[in-house]
Parts: structure tokens; C-alpha cells; sequence
């Protein structure tokens, strides 16, 4: 890839930004210096112009976003910055903030300029320990050097930030769940109507960014909106920061243009599958994103064109298995992932999780009943799009792509009473009956973190 | 009301509709006769939209939507369950979801039989599960609290029981914890359910989820006769639902009515259920010629007229007859017995005259309504929680749509979350009300005066609170209520129980209405109050006594004069459903029926009448009292002129009407402090909600849930001026007696003065007091925990009051 293309990353190399006078020799805190110079209305428009889409996961237009904001409420505005980043397989908010803490501290005081916000707050994942340290030595050196507080370089706009600590829950990044937690209250999600944007923080309009959404504006202030455009797809313009993990030669980071195909990020960036075996599956954007397959691997990454593959771009976060790997599984751990997050407010998530992982559990480690693969056909329909928030849908993902590219493997698995790839199970004796119908002998799926709340496995 | 009310027009299963802009998809559904399946809805908490059982299919949409939580707009089209096949699915496949783990232990549980579940299930819950994996299980069940069990296993999380507990009783014991699978009701480990509102939270469960210990294997639902009538035990009218299993009271419900209770009750009217039932319930009139022995009504009667021919004839009664009652014995009173010694009030009078007579001649002119939509409230010596506790939930209800609240009052009261507080010393309100003493409430005036007819003032009984507030009310042009406590105070005052006001609040020189209906009245002089008439009964001013309904000993603040009082009056009578602690003075007994046992209305704090119908035989032969009344006028030689309730509700309902006329004047509003400066504390003292009344008899799951020891409780710097800590023990001396108290020592109490309840098990603490709800008190750390004085005052106390 061309250096040229690297907008967010291109000083990870050089440690000295970490620190606010490197970052200053680098150009930082020029866009915001700028912004000041600006109107609101104006901020918006560029950011708008730019075609600037979110980077958390649905791709909203953030310009438009911030427009949605009211401005004469009555009330304070507050911009949140979602670094909750807690997608299983995501973790470029993560070197970005450790790479220039300062980036997103800019960032998120042009946003506040823009909606004339004079609080605003870091959301941080309860995990991101140290990164939380990072980014708090960054705001200590912003505030001290006038770029934050009372009258910000010199001039009269206050802005003060607060870095807020999560308490280690996926559903804190479910923007209306993180506003929840920020006030203090048990981290679930909220009706919308309200949207955050009228009735968010303490009842106040309130933008939510994610942190490489908020990393992209200062470059979009400094280099103006037609610069940003002529990176990327049309309708998606910019780079992003794809995280590629699993079964490759070269894990991390990578950012590339919007667009860019699978097969160039996957063989020219991270080496190839590990081992150069084949691949077999890898999800676009995070573990919430339906798998696809060997046959996708000159879709482009970008919004649109992994929808039209079947999936969706999520987080970036690719996740590669290869021919080895157990596709029953990778449904069973990831969906058990969602039901432990599940936050257990609404029906379909809290049971149809919790239901799920224990069929797919079963079928994993032998014990599958035909009458099994309708239930979890069911079990896609019957979660997608009617639980409250989007997080069972997260689940539906790995469910429903899965019986959709690896049905045989499914099959086998109940006929076979072991796994076709990894020839894990008890197996099943020809004429005999199904090693299953003693269902107590399966291993239950247990859940992290249940204790003390006693749930007991099988009723004596 | 006359809030402007946009309508917007949709179409549900086929079915124009025209509803509020606003109006959520599940209520206008109800509005054409089409009921959703919910479980986490209720009209009365937020949406939550947790249950997702209420999915609609709205035409244009690709989503399906839940209907507790979708407004209507207008030209929508909205298809449920009926007319769309894909709500129909997803509503069986989440009512699978449901089921999963439920224990579907239906036959052993309290719910079976009236379960939103359960008749879901049936109605089109597929028939056997699929799901094949071990079920959820936890221990069962919890106890919150001697009241409520919680059932885990049957939770179908569905937050009504949390939700209530945030947004209307505020009192937040129950939240949910953990999360996923596990999420589940839970309360802090060595807490109690301690709100009196907890019951609340059973009946809205959609599931037996919490039960309620009084009614935990009771009954099945369809062996279980039920009837509609009014919670008898305070002024708040609640209208509930009253199961009875073979004849016997086993549960009460509340029943809706947004005019009163919205849909609730408090626990007292919930639990407190027994009494009609009491073991020592006397249904046979009694004579005492030996002993007391049983007689007939017609032996009974013909002894009252030998007794009270040209004798001096005093009544005492209390606040729990119906209308039709207190109209029979005004009546009786003055046409018959010609006395005006007449009184129904706990202490006679306490600086309420206006309030009174405000009360007595303009029913319904301020209703919880009026204090849920108003704009500033000023509660003054009312503690809304513990007297009237659903007007407390209407006046959080007020506080949530943004009134303005300010409570004058000597102790904090359980609206601290919602109002701000004004500590005052008992006796103090006149002179802060009057404005210039007090900033917080120079500014609480200034926002009534600002509200003009958003403006309430509501006043209770603390001694002279009443009158001081109606007069701040009448200064600042904001609407008034006096509120009375017991559920039928308002009824005697419209109906003149009262020494110097006949019905409908007239006066004794304003006669002509009443002369008209009653003909002449022969004594026109002010009669005595409650505490002149034992006072006369002491000094045996007094030949017969009658006591109805009421229990002098245990009810009036001078236990000392009531029996002085009892001992030394020739003829007693009483008239009730017991005799209780009468029992040793007793002439006479009358068997009156219970209210389950009998029609007639009673008002509520807002002078609201409400019917109470008969929903089970009488006991014995017991009669109405106002039948017996009519008896007795017969019987001593004159006619009350009515011989059914149609022809008594044909006169009472002349007389009893709002007048226009009625004299509401500002009064004295001067009702001197009790207390003198010096180094004594004005003690006062009222009854809490969960006490040992005779209407508590029976509750023991009550008692146990939010019954307290007596205590006394003062500030922190009369205590540490005393040498009294938090949680020791301290004598209480006043003029009557003493006793031996834990002391609690708050700082939300009024400087200089001191509290006790009026009637805990252990301390009847009428013993302490002198005619009035407040004395002077000295307060001193108690000598040993075994003083002999404190000792013997309790001791005292629990003959009394047990």
C-alpha cells in the first residue's frame, strides 16, 4: 500500500507523538486551532461535505449526526466518545489511542465545537487499562497546555473532558446503554424515541462518536472535505483501520482505503492464511457480522459491498478461520459470547441467547438431534430485528451464516455424533441409538461470572 | 381538565380509531376492543418494551414493533395478532422464549388460574417444548419481606415489581441484578421489603413471581367469590376488590379507579383484612344484669329509653361509621336526645374550625386530581405516607409531571425525595405561614401565589396545622383540603357529628334547612367536644354515655381521663363490633354490622362518596347503625321519619349537598404552642400506618413486614443536651406519665421538639399525653434498662392496649 494512504496511522511509527510535543511537531492541534476560527454551522457542513461515515459499526454520516443536534434546547449538549470497544475481534480503537492519545483528543474537541458542547466524556472499556492511562496522561498534558478547559488556546470557548471508565460490559457500547452507565445506572439499553441526539446524557442532546470516527475529522479540518473524498468509495470515503486476527500470517492493524478488496488486505498486508492452509471462513467487521466465505474474497470493504456479499462491515474487524477450524464451534463460542453479554432486559436476547449456545453446544460435541437444525433456523428469525437493542442480532450473525454456508457441516456433525474436522465427540454406533437421547449427560454450557447468582445445572 | 388534546386517526386490524396524539399503539388497541398480549406494559409505569411479547405489524414498516412502546400517528395502519400472520408468529415464538425455563410448576402456584402466562400459553403457547436442555433453576423462594416472596424461577423479568418501586412508591428495595440468563429481582442482602407499598408489586406481577404470604396457598382463584367495595381503613377511599373463600376474607386487590387509587393500594388496606373476622367479634346485643348477658334488641332498647329519659346524654363515636350513620346519630342526637355533646374527632377540637367547616360544607372541592395536575403543593402537618398513603403516591405522581412541593411539618416525612421540608415545632405553623419567618416557606408561598389555581394547599391533623394553612390558602388564593385520616371523618363532618355544626357544616344559628328536615331544634347551644365530654363524664356532669364505634381508652390522648371518665358516668352503652378493653364498663351492647355487611357510602379525605355495597350476610343479628339509631329514636319516643336507606339518602342528600352558602372563613387560625421555651420538648405524637389498631387485628404479616417498636425520637441537639444517644434508651416524662424508650435521634425532626407514636405494640401512648396531641415532655437518658418507673409505664401501656 501506498504511504499516501495512511491518514490515522501514519505516525505509528514514531513514538514521539505519544507525547504532546511530538504531536505538536507533527501538525497536531492545527485543526482544532482552526475549528476555532469557525462557525458551528460551518464544522458541520465540512464534516458533512466530507462524507465522513461511522466508524462503530452502522456507518451513520456523522455530519449529519451532529446536525441532528439542538442547539437552543434550553439545556447543555455533550459529545460522548464510545471507546467501549469491547467487539470481539476489534481492536484498532485501541492502537489508535495508544499511538496518539492527542488524535482523539482533538478530535473530540472539534465535535464539541461543533455542537457548542463544553463537557464532554470519554467512555473507555473497563479492560483498556493502560490505554485508559495513555489517554489520561494526554488529557493532563492538554489541559495544562491551554488546548483544554477555560478559554482554550486563549480564546473564549471552555471545553472540559472526562474519561469515565466502563465496568467491563459489552452492552456499554450500545450507545444508549453507555449513557445509562456513564449516569450511573445498570448499563442497558433505553428506548429510542428519544434518539441521544434530542434526549441522551442527563436528558441533554448528545452526540456519540466512536473513537476512529472522531481520529478522522481533525484530517478532514485540515485537508478539507474534496481531500477526504478522493480516498475510498464514493459512498463511503476515507480509509479505515481493518483489524485482521486468527488464522493469518501477520495479525493487527491495517488501514486502507475504503473499498479496498479482502483478497489484497489478507495476502499483501497479513501474509495469507497461517500455514498457508485454506481458508474457510472470516467475518468483515467483528463477531457480530455474519461469516462469509472463500468465495468473498474479492468483495470490497466497504459498506455497501459487503452488504451486498451477505454480510456487514461492522467494526473492520476481520476474523479468519481456516480449513481446520470447526464451524459448529466458531457459532457456539461466539454466541455464547452474546448471551454471557447479554444485558437480560428483553425476552428474545436474555433466552434465545442463553437457548442457542446450549443447542449449538450440544451439536458441537456430538450429542446433536436432527430435530436441532429447525430449532436453530427458528432461532435466527425468531431473535433478528425483535429483541430491543442490536446486540441480539450480533448473535443471529454467526447463526444464520453459518446454516447458510456450512450446513453439511451441521449434518455431519448429528449423523456422524463427532465433528467431521476436528473428529471431536463420542461418535455414533451404527444401529444404535442416538448417543444423545440421555441429554443429561451433556456437558452444560457454563457462564462465566453466573456465581453468586446460583443457577443451578440439573434439577436432581 | 381542559388540556388541548391533538387527536390523530389509524386504522387497527381494520378498525378507524381516533386517539390523543401520544397515545401508544397497546392502549388505542384497547380503545377498539383489541387486546394485545403484554406482560412488562402497564398503564401506569414507563414503557419499557421488555417483554416483546405486544408485536404489531404496522403497514409501510419492515420491522415488526412493539406496541407498548410505538405511538400512533396518524393515518397509520397497524395489524395485531388477528390480522397479521407475522405478529401471530413472532408472538408464539416469544412466548417459546418464555417458557423456556419457566418451572411450569402451575399447579402449586398462587397465580394459576388468573396468570397472563398461563392464558397465553393456553390460548396459543405450542403445545410441548422444544427445548430440550436442563432448565434455570434457582432456590426457592426468597422472602423480601414477611409480605412478599419472591419466586425467581416463575420471573419472567418483565421489571413491572422494579419499575413500580422506582417511578411511584420510590421506595427502591427491588432491582435487578446480574445480567443475560441470569438477570433476576433481587434485594440487598439483610434488607427488607420495607415499603408500605409492596403489595403493589405482587399484583401487577404477570406471573407468580411474588406472591403475598397472607394469601400463599390460600385459595385457587375459582373458589374464590369476588366483589367490588372500599378499603375501610383511611380517608384515601381506595376501591378494591375483596376475595372471599367460603364467606371468609382472603385477599384484597385493588381495583381501578383513576378518579382515587389509580390502581393501588397500600399494604395496610391489602394485608389488614381480618378484623371483621376477629374471634372476639359480639354479634347479640348485651345486657349487664349479673354479667353481661346476651338480650334482645327489643330488652336492649326499651333500657336506653328508661336510661336517657331527661337524663344528660353525651356521644362519642369515631371516623369509621358510613353517611348514612353519622346522619342517623346527628339526627338522633339533636332531634331525640336533644344534645349537641357530640363528637367524632380522636381529640375534640384542635384548631380546625375553618378547615372543618370548609370540609364539611364543600365536599369535592379540591380531588387528587386537582393534586396531580397542580402546579406547587404545601402539605402542612400531614404525614401523607403513613395517614393517607395513596394521596402520598398522588402526590409523587404530582412531583414526577414537575409540581412544586414543600411540606410543613415537625418530623420529615417520606416525600423528602420529592419535596422540601420545612421542620417545624408542633404549634409553630400559624406564625411561619404567616410568611416572614421562614425563607423556604416565603418562597413556597411565592410560587402558590404565582400558581393561582394550580396552587394546593393540603392540611392535616397536627394540632392547629389546619386552620393555620387555611388561611395561607385563602391569603394566596390556592385551593384547600383539610384531610382527614380515618376512613370516615369527612362522612361525620358533613353529616354534623360535631358539637357546634349541624349537617352540611351549618351552624347552630343557622338552622333553617335542618329545622325544615327535622323539625325544631330544641338545644341550639354549642355542645362539648370530645375531651369536655369525658371531662363532664369525670365530673359527672354526664347521666349516659354513648360510645360507637370508637374505643376511648385506646383512641383519645388521655388515658388517665377516659377512665376517670368511664368509671365515674352512670349509664355506658356501647355500640360496635366488639367490646374489647369496654368490656369491663359496659351497660350496654349493641351489635353493629361490619361494612362488608352492609350498604351506604363513605367520603373520602376529598369528600368524595362512594357506595359500599353488602357483599356478605350480616353476623348474627347485627344491624346497620343506622338502623339501630332509627331503633332507638322509636324506642325513647320520637322518629327519625326513615325506615329505609332510600328515604334516609332522600333527606340526607338535602342536607349533606355542597353549598354554595357555606361559610368558609379564615378562622382563628391562633391555636396556641403547647410548649413554653424552657428546657422541655413539645412532644407529639400521631399513629402510624401500621399500628396496633382494632382495624389491624389479625394482620399479623403486616405487623411483622412494617410494624415498629415504640420509640421517641428527637434531635441531635436536645439529645446531646440530654446526654441521650442513638439507639439508647430515655425516659419520657409529661404531666400524664412516663416511659422508657429506645431513642432515635435524627436530625429530621424539629429542634425542641420530640415524637412518639401514637400506638406501637408496648406503648399506648395516650398514657403520656393530656387531651391533646402534643404536651410538654421532659426527656432523660434512662436510668438502667430496668428502671423500675419506665417498666412500669410499658407495663401500664400493654394492659391498655393489647
Amino acid at each position: 500500500m501506498s504511504e499516501s494512504h495512511r491518514v490515522l496511522t501514519a505516525h505509528w511509527h514514531d513514538p514521539s507523538v505519544i507525547p504532546l510535543a511530538g504531536y505538536e511537531a507533527a501538525g497536531g492541534y492545527r485543526a482544532l486551532r482552526a475549528s476555532l476560527g469557525m462557525s458551528a454551522d460551518e464544522l458541520i457542513q465540512v464534516v458533512k461535505d466530507s462524507g465522513l461515515r461511522g466508524r462503530g459499526g452502522a456507518g451513520f454520516p456523522t455530519g449529519m449526526k451532529w446536525s441532528f443536534v439542538p442547539r437552543d434546547s434550553g439545556k447543555p449538549t455533550f459529545v460522548t466518545v464510545n471507546f467501549d470497544e469491547s467487539e470481539p475481534g476489534t481492536c484498532n480503537n485501541r492502537e489508535l489511542v495508544e499511538r496518539e492519545p492527542h488524535a482523539l483528543i482533538e478530535g473530540s474537541a472539534i465535535a464539541a465545537r461543533a455542537i457548542d458542547c463544553h463537557l464532554a466524556f470519554i467512555y473507555v472499556r473497563g479492560e483498556y487499562l493502560w490505554q485508559g492511562q495513555v489517554l489520561q496522561r494526554a488529557l493532563d498534558e492538554a489541559y495544562a497546555a491551554g488546548y483544554l478547559g477555560r478559554g482554550i488556546m486563549g480564546g473564549d470557548y471552555d471545553l472540559d473532558i472526562v474519561l469515565h471508565r466502563g465496568a467491563g460490559a459489552y452492552i456499554c457500547g450500545e450507545e444508549t446503554a453507555l449513557l445509562s452507565s456513564l449516569e450511573g445506572f445498570r448499563g442497558q439499553p433505553r428506548l429510542r424515541p428519544p434518539f441521544p441526539a434530542v434526549e441522551g446524557l442527563y436528558e441533554s442532546p448528545t452526540v456519540i462518536n466512536n473513537v476512529e470516527t472522531l481520529m478522522n475529522v481533525p484530517h478532514i479540518v485540515n485537508n478539507g472535505a474534496d481531500w477526504f473524498k478522493s480516498i475510498g468509495t464514493e459512498k463511503a470515503p476515507g480509509t479505515k483501520v481493518f483489524t485482521i486476527s486468527g488464522k493469518v500470517e501477520r495479525p493487527g492493524n491495517y488501514e486502507l482505503p475504503m473499498g479496498t478488496p479482502m483478497r489484497t488486505l489478507l495476502e499483501d498486508h497479513a501474509g495469507g492464511v497461517l500455514g498457508g492452509r485454506a481458508l474457510k471462513a472470516w467475518t468483515p467487521g467483528g463477531s457480530s457480522t455474519p461469516f462469509l466465505t472463500a468465495d468473498h474474497l474479492d468483495v470490497g470493504l466497504d459498506f455497501e459491498s459487503v452488504m451486498e456479499a451477505g454480510s456487514l462491515l461492522g467494526t473492520g474487524a476481520i476474523m479468519v478461520l481456516d480449513e481446520t477450524d470447526c464451524m459448529v464451534e466458531a457459532a457456539r463460542r461466539l454466541v455464547e459470547f452474546y448471551a454471557h453479554e447479554s444485558c437480560g432486559k428483553c425476552t428474545p436476547c436474555r433466552e434465545g441467547t442463553w437457548w442457542a449456545a446450549r443447542v449449538l453446544g450440544r451439536i458441537e460435541s456430538g450429542h446433536g438431534h436432527e430435530d436441532d437444525l429447525p430449532v436453530m433456523a427458528d432461532m435466527g428469525e425468531h431473535i433478528l430485528f425483535r429483541a430491543f437493542c442490536a446486540l441480539a442480532d450480533g448473535a443471529v450473525s454467526p447463526i444464520q451464516s453459518t446454516l447458510k454456508h456450512f450446513m453439511d457441516e451441521y449434518e455431519a456433525h448429528i449423523r456422524e455424533g463427532r465433528c467431521p474436522v476436528t473428529g471431536r465427540g463420542p461418535g455414533r454406533e451404527r444401529g444404535a441409538d442416538h448417543p444423545a437421547e440421555d441429554d443429561r449427560a451433556v456437558p452444560d454450557v457454563t457462564f462465566a461470572g453466573a456465581g453468586p447468582f446460583e443457577i443451578q445445572g440439573v434439577p436432581s | 381538565m381542559s388540556r388541548p388534546e391533538q387527536l390523530v386517526n389509524l386504522t387497527i386490524d381494520g378498525k378507524q380509531v381516533a386517539v390523543p396524539a401520544g397515545t401508544l399503539l397497546i392502549r388505542a388497541a384497547e380503545q377498539v376492543g383489541v387486546e394485545i398480549p403484554r406482560f412488562c406494559d402497564h398503564p401506569f409505569l414507563e414503557p419499557v418494551g421488555a417483554c416483546r411479547q405486544c408485536y404489531v405489524e404496522i403497514e409501510g414498516q419492515r420491522k415488526l414493533f412493539t406496541s407498548c412502546t410505538t405511538t400512533a400517528t396518524e393515518g397509520m395502519v397497524v395489524k395485531t395478532q388477528n390480522t397479521s400472520d407475522v405478529a401471530h408468529e413472532a408472538q408464539v415464538a416469544n412466548l417459546e422464549f418464555l417458557l423456556l425455563n419457566h418451572p411450569l410448576d402451575c399447579p402449586i402456584c398462587d397465580r394459576g388460574g388468573e396468570c397472563p402466562l398461563q392464558d397465553q400459553a393456553l390460548a396459543f403457547g405450542p403445545g410441548e417444548s422444544r427445548y430440550r436442555e436442563a432448565k434455570r433453576v434457582y432456590p426457592k423462594p426468597i422472602t423480601l419481606s414477611p409480605l412478599v416472596n419472591l419466586d425467581r424461577e416463575r420471573c419472567v423479568l418483565c421489571a413491572r415489581c422494579t419499575r413500580f418501586c422506582d417511578e411511584i412508591s420510590g421506595d427502591r428495595f427491588i432491582e435487578m441484578f446480574a445480567r443475560g440468563a441470569a438477570q433476576q429481582v433481587r434485594i440487598s442482602a439483610g434488607e427488607d421489603f420495607r415499603s408500605p407499598f409492596s403489595g403493589n408489586t405482587v399484583q401487577i406481577c404477570p406471573v407468580g413471581a411474588l406472591t403475598s404470604t397472607p394469601y400463599r396457598f390460600v385459595a385457587r382463584p375459582f373458589d374464590l367469590s369476588t366483589v367490588d367495595t372500599v378499603c375501610p381503613h383511611c380517608s384515601a377511599g381506595c376501591n378494591m376488590k375483596l376475595d372471599m373463600r367460603a364467606g371468609e376474607v382472603v385477599r384484597q386487590l385493588a381495583r381501578d379507579n383513576y378518579d382515587v387509587n389509580d390502581a393501588w393500594l397500600c399494604d395496610k388496606g391489602r394485608s389488614a383484612f381480618r378484623f371483621p373476622d376477629a374471634p372476639d367479634r359480639i354479634a347479640t346485643p348485651l345486657i349487664r344484669e349479673r354479667g353481661l348477658e346476651p338480650a334482645s334488641f327489643g330488652e336492649v332498647l326499651t333500657r336506653v329509653a328508661e336510661w336517657t329519659d331527661g337524663a344528660r346524654v353525651a356521644i362519642l363515636t369515631g371516623g369509621r361509621l358510613m353517611d348514612e350513620d353519622y346522619y342517623a346519630l346527628s339526627k338522633l342526637a339533636r332531634t331525640v336526645f336533644r344534645t349537641n355533646d357530640l363528637d367524632h374527632r380522636r381529640a375534640g377540637d384542635t384548631g380546625a374550625a375553618a378547615a372543618e367547616r370548609h370540609a364539611a360544607a364543600k365536599p369535592m372541592s379540591l380531588t387528587y386530581d386537582d393534586v396531580e395536575t397542580a402546579a406547587a403543593i404545601v402539605v402542612v402537618g400531614l404525614d401523607a405516607e403513613q395517614e393517607v398513603p395513596i394521596l402520598h403516591l398522588r402526590l409523587r405522581k404530582a412531583a414526577r409531571r414537575g409540581a412544586r412541593i414543600w411540606v410543613l411539618h415537625p418530623r420529615r416525612t417520606r416525600l423528602h425525595d420529592v419535596a422540601t421540608h420545612v421542620l417545624c415545632a408542633p404549634g409553630d405553623e400559624a406564625r411561619l405561614l404567616a410568611g416572614g419567618a421562614d425563607d423556604t416557606l416565603d418562597e413556597a408561598l411565592a410560587a402558590v401565589r404565582e400558581a393561582g389555581a394550580g396552587a394546593v394547599v393540603l392540611a392535616g391533623e397536627r394540632p392547629g396545622a389546619a386552620d393555620a394553612a387555611k388561611r395561607a390558602a385563602d391569603a394566596t388564593g390556592a385551593r384547600f383540603q383539610y384531610v382527614t385520616r380515618r376512613a370516615n371523618d369527612r362522612g361525620a363532618l358533613l353529616a354534623g357529628v360535631h358539637p357546634s355544626l349541624l349537617p352540611g357544616g351549618r351552624e347552630l344559628d343557622d338552622v333553617d334547612d335542618v329545622e325544615a328536615a327535622w323539625g325544631p331544634l330544641m338545644n341550639r347551644e354549642p355542645g362539648r367536644d370530645t375531651m369536655g365530654i369525658l371531662r363532664a363524664c369525670a365530673d359527672r356532669e354526664v347521666d349516659v354515655v354513648f360510645l360507637i364505634g370508637v374505643d376511648p381508652l385506646r383512641d383519645v390522648p388521655d388515658a388517665g381521663l377516659v377512665r376517670r371518665a368511664l368509671d365515674n358516668v352512670p349509664v355506658k352503652i356501647v355500640q360496635s363490633l366488639e367490646l374489647g378493653s369496654l368490656e369491663p364498663f359496659a351497660d350496654a351492647f349493641l351489635p353493629a354490622s361490619a361494612f362488608l355487611e352492609k350498604d351506604g357510602h363513605v367520603s373520602t379525605w376529598e369528600g368524595r362518596g362512594q357506595r359500599l355495597r353488602a357483599i356478605r350476610g350480616r353476623d348474627g343479628i347485627s344491624l346497620a347503625d343506622w338502623e339501630i339509631f332509627a331503633s332507638m329514636a322509636l324506642a325513647c319516643g320520637g322518629d327519625l321519619g326513615f325506615e329505609t336507606l332510600d328515604q334516609l339518602h332522600d333527606e340526607m342528600g338535602r342536607l349533606m349537598a355542597a353549598r354554595e352558602d357555606g361559610r368558609s372563613e379564615p378562622g382563628a387560625g391562633t391555636f396556641p404552642a403547647e410548649v413554653e421555651p424552657g428546657d422541655a420538648l413539645a412532644l407529639f405524637t400521631y399513629p402510624l400506618l401500621v399500628d396496633e389498631g382494632r382495624l389491624s387485628e389479625g394482620a399479623d404479616e403486616l405487623k411483622a413486614a412494617l410494624g415498629q417498636e415504640p420509640f421517641v425520637e428527637l434531635h441531635p441537639s436536645d439529645a446531646a443536651a440530654a446526654g441521650i444517644v442513638d439507639g439508647g434508651r430515655a425516659t419520657v416524662r409529661t404531666d400524664a406519665g412516663a416511659a422508657d424508650l429506645p431513642a432515635r435521634v435524627t436530625e429530621h425532626i424539629a429542634a425542641g421538639a420530640a415524637f412518639v407514636p401514637f400506638n406501637q405494640p408496648g406503648l399506648a401512648a395516650n398514657t403520656l399525653f393530656s387531651g391533646r396531641m402534643v404536651t410538654r415532655a421532659r426527656i432523660t437518658p434512662a436510668e438502667s434498662d430496668a428502671a423500675p418507673e419506665g417498666a412500669e409505664a410499658v407495663g401500664a401501656a400493654t394492659g391498655g392496649g393489647a
